[in-house]
């Protein structure tokens, strides 16, 4: 039972996080049909913009983790003009292998900037776990938890309260009709894009301090991402986060009662009996129309 | 106001229009006519800017728009309300309003209106707060032209307004065109029921496979014997 708890909340610390990248992911899938493949980049790119700033620049926590996360939102930014938008018209297929060979530059320059010696990223919070009767939990996990639920609720207020979010989603379901309604839709495909890279940056910059940093962080990430995104169904965003908090889950107790060599194959076996069962995933997106 | 000069435009290879030219003058209400292919929405599109005319020129009292994004051309004053009804299914009826009225900044107006097409349509604001795709088929196409309208438009234009409809809400929808007209705002109607459109137009263009073929008052085109062979099936006024 004690032992039950402690997953609990290891697991739920771990499916914000994911929950974080699955809703990048499924938003840019959503509203540009494009799969995109630099999404684990983006996470190692906020781990390590989150390391240069807090290692080697000396600043503030928290306010390297915010500075990460713009950055990131930057990188979107500039992968969006630089690649997508210029292919706007070209076929799925194209757009998939440019995303690749875009994952591979930002991999090797990774590889190149930093070298291949993982780094640690120092922390502020006391080492000492918080213990909460049979639980107990670091600080920093804690932190982690908080900024990801924080950030997960202001993006759905977002796209819930705002103009902003109204059109975004009037674009999600009709992005014709959207455009006669005045919305830029290149805009928002742009903006859409740096949004859900600064979401994996947040999540590389929260992550990067409980684990470590290397180049090749983000393929595992990556993969887990389109898992988590398949699993809750493709460009839905509730499905997004149900999905990576059950990906969380399962790896943290597949690991604790289970094996725990084996943590990161019970989560892809998730999405194999998911899809075997459910196809459309566990809240299918709502469907495009027109 | 709003002239079509020598229009041509296509999707891809196929051209949709050939050097189309037509005239709405302000306070109108203009209606095209023909069968399905025969370039009607492709004007329209044409015109709020989602397809780029390959040749030929329109403008929007007395400036060219032609080329310009539908962004542009809405803030202008044309509002396009599309075939289909394209409202959007999971917003709700509330955010499809406000929807239509995203390029306004004037907020105090935009609750104004909004307050006036719940007035005017007691069923939406009944159901302000409902996913609009679980209304019924009437009820989206009143959303569609409520929508539209919350532009403030000089000019609205309909794309088949009545497709799809039980012929009660038909009429219903036409009376709402005529109504709409008659508070001051310009009408460009794409209709198949020519019957109906040419009843209620002051002008008709008569479309085929892309080309103007006839136009002329709504009364003369009823009379046409071509224009009642071809479109009306003969049938009794």
């Amino acid at each position: 039972m004690d032992q039950t708890l402690q997953h609990l909340v290891n697991g739920t610390v771990l499916g914000g996080t994911y929950a974080l990248l699955g809703i990048g992911l499924t938003l840019v899938f959503g509203i540009m049909r494009v799969v995109n493949f630099t999404h684990g980049e983006l996470y190692t790119f906020g781990a390590y913009m989150a390391y240069a700033l807090v290692a080697l620049l000396q600043l503030d926590f928290i306010l390297s983790l915010v500075l990460a996360t713009v950055l990131g939102i930057g990188l979107g930014a500039a992968i969006e003009l630089l690649l997508l938008r210029p292919m706007r018209r070209a076929d799925i297929d194209s757009v998939m292998l440019v995303m690749i060979g875009a994952a591979l530059v930002l991999q090797n320059a990774e590889m190149w900037a930093w070298g291949g010696v993982a780094k640690l990223i120092p922390n502020p919070f006391p080492g000492e776990p918080l213990v909460l009767g049979p639980v107990s939990v670091l600080p920093l996990r804690l932190f982690v938890l908080a900024v990801a639920a924080a950030l997960l609720l202001g993006f759905w207020l977002l796209l819930d309260r705002t103009r902003f979010g109204v059109a975004m989603r009037a674009t999600f379901q009709d992005p014709e009709t959207a455009a006669l309604m005045g919305v830029r839709i290149g805009w928002v495909n742009t903006a859409t894009f740096a949004l859900g890279s600064g979401l994996a940056a947040a999540a590389g910059a929260l992550l990067g301090p409980v684990f470590i940093v290397s180049p090749t962080m983000g393929d595992l990430v990556g993969l887990k991402a389109f898992a988590i995104v398949i699993l809750g169904g493709l460009g839905s965003l509730p499905g997004a986060t149900i999905g990576g908090f059950a990906l969380g889950y399962v790896e943290e107790f597949a690991g604790g009662f289970v094996s725990t060599e084996y943590r990161d194959a019970f989560g892809f076996l998730l999405i194999i009996l998911v899809l075997a069962l459910r196809p459309q995933g566990l809240v299918p997106a709502k469907e495009r129309i027109g | 106001m709003l002239r079509l000069e020598a229009v041509s435009a296509g999707y891809g290879r196929i051209a949709a229009l050939k050097a189309v030219s037509l005239e709405v003058r302000e306070g109108e209400l203009v209606c095209l006519i023909g069968a399905n292919g025969a370039g009607k929405s492709t004007t329209l599109r044409a015109i709020s800017g989602l397809l780029a005319p390959g040749a030929g020129r329109i403008t929007w009292q007395g400036e060219t728009i032609s080329g310009l994004a539908p962004r542009e051309v809405l803030a202008r004053g044309i509002a396009h309300c599309p075939e289909g009804r394209r409202i959007f299914p999971h917003l709700t009826v509330r955010e499809n309003l406000e929807m239509g009225a995203l390029l306004r900044r004037d907020r105090a107006a935009v609750a104004r209106d909004l307050a006036a097409m719940h007035d005017r349509f007691p069923r939406l604001a009944e159901r302000s707060r409902q996913a609009a795709g679980t209304l019924s088929g009437g009820e989206q196409q009143m959303l569609a032209i409520a929508r539209a309208l919350m532009s403030r438009p000089k000019l609205v234009m309909f794309d088949e307004p009545s497709l799809g409809l039980a012929p009660s809400l038909v009429d219903a929808v036409f009376a709402l065109v005529a109504e709409i007209r008659a508070a001051g705002t310009t009408v460009l109607m794409v209709e198949q029921n020519a019957m109906a459109a040419l009843r209620l137009a002051d002008r008709a263009y008569l479309l085929e496979t892309g080309q103007v073929v006839t136009q002329g008052t709504g009364a003369a085109l009823l009379a046409s014997p071509a224009v009642r062979d071809a479109y009306l099936g003969g049938a009794t006024a």
